[in-house]
């Protein structure tokens, strides 16, 4: 280990004394990035997406930020965050009355005095942003007008910009996690590359089936009736032990030249045929489908799912890129030093290929985006008392007069949706190396 | 050429096989039983005999198939029994799973399973003889559906006692409720749940659900709709005719005017035609379709804003005897909003398309030798760069193909349209199983195909790409 990180030290020592590159890669990038205004304007508005996202909890929400009562000071937005992790519980005066009913002595209220969920019983039945409304004073106003039950649409706003962030952050995580991995796979090793021993792949293959039947089949009541992220987490932990075992047994039976000989695996068209079954469905139709046999609805399981089948763009571009990497001599010469092929692919080969993915996931972002904004707006797979820019678009179907509702989520997700696909364009471009 | 077509044609088959499984996997997945809905459905004599209830089960599942095995094998433990299948009601069969999943010896449940099933039927011929009956039936009834121990013991503590205070039922039923008492004790005593950590791989031979359908799916039979029994061939039909129409119409009309802003935005670029269509197209392109469509549907088609120019939801409701032409002038409206939806995106799409296309080409160098040859701009944008900035319209027109079949649920939905998209979706919410791997399956083997087609006309268009012998 010591020797490889030394001869990676002199290598690199030996590779800068050669080129001293004048400006490096990334700032001739930023530089081009930069001229594009458009682009350029877009990240700042995902800045303030980011932002309101992260801080959605102090822009709207029904408890003050700071409230003095009775002479005693309260942070009730603070303290809901203990609250909600089980360290603190409220005073029953504190849900005994509506935050908005106590005769504070000071308090500081959020930007929009409303959470998602609050219902203001005084403002029902669809209250337009300009109507006269039964607020005790402008601090109080629903500037963007009330749905059926009194909610204030603004702070659904708010609580949207979460919602669609999360899904973009992580459906597209899991997205680059599969696709980085499948794709450094089929075009590192390409279909010759990877061999294995003939035992190895005859203890994997019986070991994945011993793996399912223990972690899931065995286990179908524990995961049933018992807390499921508890048990599934033991299930994999099962799964994990038996295919180590497996492998362990297999080298050991491997030195001892038992069925040792080589196979090659073509692992490019392997992974190439999966691509082509996942891209060969239509994602709406298979997201309802998965949809529809999940009985529990959350959030979550959308984006995991919109994860699981938005990798294919990522892989292919992984693959392409690796497909070129792997004859230049930088990866030769890591092979020559006697490096792991593994470490080869994680830190030399793949950290080059990385930067044509970042526009896939942008435009990926905002398809994700889009795709949870139109599952929830046809009330598909949210909790009911979840709000998101989608739910809340489609309350305007339920009331035609109420065109509030119609025009500021959808513009939301329009805005959002474009400054991805602006940010994805500015990448494209300040990436093209014919731009230089 | 040809042997290449055949290999990528031999792909499908492994492609398509996956998606089946992923389908077929699905819908046992789902919950709800088909059985049960479609009698709900069917309703029929409404107030069943309660004896006939289980023969009509019986029935309505061997006529969708569903007594059958699921699949060719199963990979279990050694506490299955290898003849579960038979139990054909869903939701006993599930709880006798998961008693085995407690217990792990199938012989004691199924003498327990029996015992139910003989007190079942034992109040049952009871009903109407004597009134005490109407107290302990619901209580063996619940048992089907009982797994918890509490729960098993209280269901029996209740009957025996309900069973002891009546002497009629004492006399009829009395031996069968003890025989429950008596099979459950065993049950619990006898338990064997190592017998749960044994794999054991089990077979079902060709007779199955999985293979049935695939063997009629791939003579073209695409089965019968659960819910109305119609066959999954006339629905489809008829969907297609308006999904068909909508953007046929839709795809023309943005073709038509894309090619143009396309080519002209490409070869005057930088001016201002160029630089408002391009921002233009790059708004239209990002807005959000069901956006738009909600937005039309509120403002135009409800007299609330005064702007009531268009016919609200669905295809207007004359009867097939009317005129031809007042017919057609009522879809023609209803459809107006719709095709604009599904126009104005792929007007965005194509023409950011051909103008790319069209940038790539005129670069190049014997677009330069064109002009300074001194030929007419017609000649040199149509002929010269045109004709070779094809390309990505052609490759463009087949990915295009798959979603004129599958309709696009976004804007049937919305403009509740019977076309594919809705009819999709309806489906599955409906739990309609055969029309979902239908669309599934079907929508698969055109994307596929769309891709192919694409890349062969890929090769008649330019002759530099071959798919010959170097080919992998």
């Amino acid at each position: 280990m010591l020797i490889g990180v030394r001869k990676e030290q002199e290598l690199a020592d030996h590779l800068s004394q050669q080129q001293a590159p004048p400006q490096s890669y990334w700032s001739i990038v930023r530089q081009q990035f930069r001229k594009n205004r458009m682009a350029v304007w877009s990240l700042r508005v995902l800045y303030l997406l980011g932002f309101i996202a992260l801080f959605a909890d102090f822009i709207a929400n029904e408890k003050p930020i700071y409230a003095k009562l009775d002479g005693e000071s309260h942070f009730p937005v603070f303290r809901s965050y203990a609250v909600g992790l089980g360290l603190d519980s409220w005073e029953a005066r504190f849900f005994q009355n509506s935050w908005h009913e106590h005769d504070y002595d000071y308090v500081i209220w959020a930007p929009i005095p409303y959470s998602a969920q609050t219902m203001d019983r005084k403002n029902r039945n669809y209250v337009a942003p300009g109507d006269e409304q039964d607020v005790p004073s402008t601090r109080f106003r629903h500037w963007l007008g009330t749905d059926q039950l009194g909610r204030d649409v603004a702070a659904g706003m708010i609580a949207g910009t979460r919602t669609a962030m999360l899904v973009g952050i992580v459906a597209m995580s899991i997205a680059a996690l599969i696709g980085i991995f499948l794709g450094a796979l089929a075009g590192y090793f390409g279909d010759e590359r990877f061999s294995s021993s003939r035992v190895r792949l005859l203890f994997n293959g019986i070991g994945l089936i011993l793996a399912y039947f223990y972690g899931f089949q065995a286990r179908a009541f524990a995961l049933n009736e018992g807390t499921f992220g508890w048990e599934v987490l033991k299930s994999l932990l099962i799964i994990a032990g038996i295919m180590v075992l497996v492998n362990v047994l297999a080298s050991w039976l491997k030195r001892r030249g038992i069925w040792a000989q080589p196979v090659t695996i073509p692992l490019d068209l392997g992974v190439m045929r999966l691509i082509e079954v996942v891209n060969s469905i239509p994602g709406l139709l298979l997201i309802l489908s998965i949809v529809a046999i999940i009985e529990e609805q959350s959030i979550f399981y959308i984006m995991v799912i919109i994860g699981l089948i938005g990798w294919t763009g990522i892989a292919r571009f992984i693959r392409a890129e690796l497909l070129r990497v792997r004859n230049l001599e930088y990866i030769e010469a890591a092979q020559a030093l006697g490096y792991s092929e593994w470490r080869i692919i994680a830190r030399h080969a793949i950290p080059n290929a990385l930067t044509p993915v970042l526009i896939t996931i942008a435009f990926g972002v905002a398809s994700a985006i889009l795709m949870e904004a139109f599952l929830s707006f046809l009330g598909i797979g949210v909790a009911a008392e979840e709000v998101t820019w989608g739910s809340l678009l489609n309350l305007a179907r339920n009331k035609f007069s109420a065109w509030w509702l119609a025009i500021f989520p959808g513009l939301a997700i329009f805005v959002t949706v474009t400054v991805f696909n602006l940010l994805g364009e500015g990448l494209t471009d300040a990436l093209d190396p014919r731009r230089k | 050429m040809l042997q290449y077509l055949l290999k990528r044609l031999l792909i499908f088959l492994p492609t398509l096989l996956v998606i089946s499984l992923l389908a077929f996997g699905l819908s046992k997945m789902a919950p709800g039983d088909p059985v049960e809905q479609r009698n709900r459905d069917m309703g029929g004599g409404l107030q069943r005999e309660l004896r006939d209830a289980d023969r009509v089960y019986r029935e309505t599942s061997e006529y969708l198939g569903l007594d059958k095995p699921v699949f060719y094998l199963s990979l279990s433990s050694a506490a299955y029994p290898d003849t579960l299948y038979r139990i054909f009601k869903r939701d006993e069969r599930e709880n006798l799973v998961k008693l085995i999943q407690l217990h792990g010896n199938w012989e004691a449940i199924s003498r327990y399973y029996h015992a139910i099933r003989k007190a079942d039927r034992g109040t049952e011929q009871l009903l109407g003889k004597t009134e005490a009956v109407r107290a302990v039936r619901p209580l063996i009834k619940q048992l089907y559906l009982a797994y918890k121990d509490e729960r098993i013991s209280s269901l029996l503590d209740k009957a025996a006692s309900q069973t002891a205070g009546d002497s009629t039922l004492q006399a009829t039923i009395g031996p069968s409720v003890a025989q429950l008492q008596e099979t459950y004790s065993q049950l619990k005593a006898q338990a064997s749940p190592g017998r749960l950590y044994i794999p054991d791989i089990k077979w079902y031979g060709f007779d199955n659900q999985y293979h049935n359908w695939i063997t009629d799916f791939l003579t073209l039979d695409f089965g019968e709709s659960f819910i109305d029994s119609r066959p999954v061939a006339d629905k489809m039909g008829d969907a297609l005719r308006w999904t068909l129409t909508m953007n046929l119409l839709a795809i023309f009309i943005a073709y038509l005017l894309s090619v143009p802003i396309g080519v002209f935005s490409a070869v005057w670029k930088d001016s201002t035609f160029d630089r408002v269509t391009t921002l233009l197209l790059f708004v239209l392109y990002s807005l959000p379709n069901f956006w738009i469509a909600t937005m039309l549907v509120v403002f135009f088609t409800t007299p609330e804003y005064g702007m009531d120019w268009f016919p609200s939801l669905g295809l207007g409701d004359l009867p097939p005897e009317a005129p031809f032409w007042q017919r057609f002038m009522e879809a023609g409206t209803h459809l107006v909003l719709p095709v604009f939806c599904l126009a104005y995106g792929a007007l965005a799409f194509i023409s950011r398309q051909v103008r790319g296309g069209m940038l790539n080409v005129i670069r190049q160098d014997y677009i330069r030798t064109a002009w300074a040859k001194g030929l007419n701009a017609q000649p040199v944008i149509w002929k010269h760069a045109f004709s070779n900035a094809l390309f990505p319209i052609i490759t463009m027109f087949a990915s295009i193909f798959p979603a004129v079949f599958a309709g696009s649920v976004v804007i049937e939905v919305i403009f509740n349209i019977p076309g594919m998209g809705k009819l999709t979706v309806d489906a599955i919410f409906q739990r309609d199983w055969p029309v979902v791997y239908t669309v599934l399956m079907l929508a698969a083997g055109l994307t596929m195909t769309g891709i192919l087609v694409a890349d062969i006309l890929y090769a008649m268009v330019d002759p530099r790409v071959s798919y010959g012998k170097d080919k992998n």
